[in-house]
């Protein structure tokens, strides 16, 4: 275990070693979380200058969403996205043999050896929005609420991890797979509003099928009273069934898995 | 006696492979059904190699050896048979085993592109949990036969093949493994680099008693190295032997290097044996190796000989033909079944 957490830490500045050699992404990463946190906001006033509530939702309130939008997807471009990209890379060219032969958990090597630092900018913004809107709307979360909150935010943590892990796996068979990751990011912008925006069996496949709704919208309801505790105990089941099938589905994909240019 | 560091019995790989016409259209036929053929990539191939050796795979393109490495280094599951390395199976990837063995790909890297070679040599520390006393004893090492202190603080990219291929070979060697797959470790580098990381592989074996199995076009790599080739063709093993039985086995003639005192027309010299080469004076002959020296006295007592010599035929070329007269007799075999068809 303890090496596990060693090699995390290795991983991390060597990922960091790597992006200073290029520094210009570094302004340019920077820059563009600014610029879409605020577009982000512009969107969502320019709404409610129409309109009192979205979805049943005040301006504050979906605030606290567009938070959680741009935190997670801040976290999915910093540790999830660079991973992917270097692992279709990989198994294009073959290179994955070398993550096989090493005596290292090869799910673990793929999933963190790699983190764009930079796209951390977007978790600082939107935890600093998801602070802001609290404050405006004078609301102080009680400790349950704050733990309900901490729960949620490890199921969405969770299910964003088997999502990005289900895409890794499918690269073993379809090798080239960016487009997956571009349709879940089509679906990922739905979760710039709360669930309630969307109806019938919409609201059920953004909430079930691709959870979009556990990422956003629930850990956000946490913080504001608004919470069904079915939805945390839900959220809870649906992170630890994922969980355990696409650990079996990686399983499955390494083992079936031929590599490139034998 | 306890088992040797690696042993295949009936060994067999067999892939589906899709099977693509060419064109816009084969493409697009593909898309939507795919044509599937089995490919026997290795076909019941069983060996044993000894603590310490330093064997050469051999073959042409395609012929089974990566496949046959992937399944030493359990990277491919066999279709049949079994494969024990070091007392484990491969393909169950225990970290006891991938602890102490080693895979290079010549056309693979796995160095950073964007960093220092010493980055990726730090990973890799972490990941074999190598003390740090020990990674340095061993670094030390590997920089001074490898003359590699120049290299290290280099990013990857602006080294050169041969370079990096050195940076390569320390990576793969940091935790020492008793067990290398060298697979193509020359490919693309000039001669004096080749020759000097074959010298490497020969030192590091003498000074771990490594076990390694080598792979290589270049039968330079082969002859320097390996005492003992197993020859494999179509994904079957040929031969599996030393390599000079190899020339005499597979080699049944002898090259006689003739230098004439005038020239002799071609269809004279034909009466000796098969005419190689024929520049003027200069001549070379395959003849029979049983007769030899019938031949050549032949040769001395019938032609204005200056000097002969006698020689085995290089061993490339005795592959080659080893090779070409496999691939005649399967097609004649499969123009045998295509008339039976009829």
């Amino acid at each position: 275990m303890f090496k596990y957490f060693k090699l995390l830490g290795i991983f991390w500045k060597f990922s960091v070693l790597r992006e200073l050699e290029y520094r210009a992404n570094f302004l340019t990463n920077a820059f563009m979380s600014v610029f879409w946190l605020f577009w982000g906001i512009i969107g969502t006033t320019i709404f409610f200058a129409h309109s009192d509530t979205l979805g049943g939702w005040t301006y504050e309130q979906v605030l606290v969403v567009l938070g959680l939008y741009t935190m997670f997807l801040g976290i999915m471009e910093a540790f999830f996205r660079p991973n992917i990209t270097e692992m279709i890379e990989q198994v294009r060219v073959g290179t994955f043999d070398f993550v096989l032969v090493k005596p290292v958990n090869a799910q673990f090597y793929a999933s963190f050896h790699s983190l764009t630092m930079w796209r951390l900018a977007d978790v600082v913004a939107g935890a600093g929005l998801i602070l802001y809107a609290l404050r405006a709307m004078g609301l102080t979360p009680t400790p349950m609420q704050w733990l309900a909150f901490a729960l949620l935010l490890a199921v969405a943590l969770i299910l964003v991890y088997c999502i990005w892990l289900g895409m890794m796996t499918m690269s073993f068979w379809f090798v080239k797979i960016d487009n997956f990751a571009e349709l879940f990011y089509a679906f990922y912008e739905t979760g710039r509003f709360p669930i309630s925006v969307y109806s019938g069996l919409l609201r059920a496949f953004l909430t079930f099928v691709i959870p979009i709704a556990f990422i956003t919208t629930f850990p956000a309801s946490a913080l504001m009273a608004l919470l069904d505790p079915m939805e945390l105990l839900i959220g809870l089941g649906l992170a630890f069934l994922l969980l355990g099938f696409t650990n079996r589905l990686w399983r499955f994909a390494v083992r079936s898995y031929a590599s490139a240019s034998s | 006696m306890s088992e040797p560091p690696i042993a295949a019995t009936h060994l067999k790989k067999y892939y589906q492979v899709h099977h693509k016409e060419p064109g816009l259209g084969g493409s697009l036929k593909s898309f939507f059904r795919r044509k599937y053929r089995d490919v026997k990539a290795v076909d019941d191939i069983s060996f044993e190699i000894a603590a310490g050796e330093i064997v050469g795979f051999l073959g042409p393109n395609g012929a089974g050896k990566t496949t046959t490495l992937k399944m030493l280094s359990g990277l491919l599951y066999p279709s049949g048979g079994r494969a024990r390395v070091l007392g484990f199976t491969p393909n169950e990837r225990q970290p006891a085993y991938l602890r102490r063995m080693t895979l290079v790909m010549g056309q693979k890297q796995q160095l950073n592109w964007d960093l220092p070679a010493i980055e990726t040599f730090l990973v890799n520390q972490a990941i074999y949990e190598i003390p740090d006393d020990v990674y340095r004893k061993t670094l030390d090492e590997l920089t001074e036969l490898l003359a590699l202190a120049s290299l290290l603080k280099k990013q990857v990219r602006k080294l050169s093949l041969g370079e990096r291929m050195k940076c390569e070979l320390a990576a793969a060697l940091l935790h020492q493994p008793q067990v290398l797959f060298l697979d193509e470790p020359t490919i693309g580098l000039d001669v004096t680099m080749q020759t000097k990381i074959r010298e490497f592989v020969a030192e590091y074996n003498r000074r771990y008693q490594a076990t390694v199995i080598l792979t290589s076009h270049y039968m330079a790599d082969v002859t320097a190295l390996c005492k003992r080739v197993i020859v494999i063709d179509h994904g079957k093993l040929m031969y599996d032997g030393g390599l000079e039985e190899l020339a005499a086995r597979m080699a049944p003639h002898k090259l006689l290097r003739v230098e004439l005192a005038s020239a002799v027309d071609g269809q004279n010299l034909a009466r000796y044996g098969e005419v190689v080469k024929a520049e003027g004076q200069r001549v070379e002959l395959l003849a029979p190796r049983s007769k030899i020296s019938e031949t050549a006295a032949r040769l001395l007592a019938e032609l204005p000989v200056v000097d002969v010599t006698i020689q085995d035929p290089p061993i490339e070329d005795v592959i080659t033909r080893v090779f070409e007269e496999a691939a005649r007799a399967r097609q004649a075999d499969a123009a045998e079944e295509a008339a039976e068809d009829d």
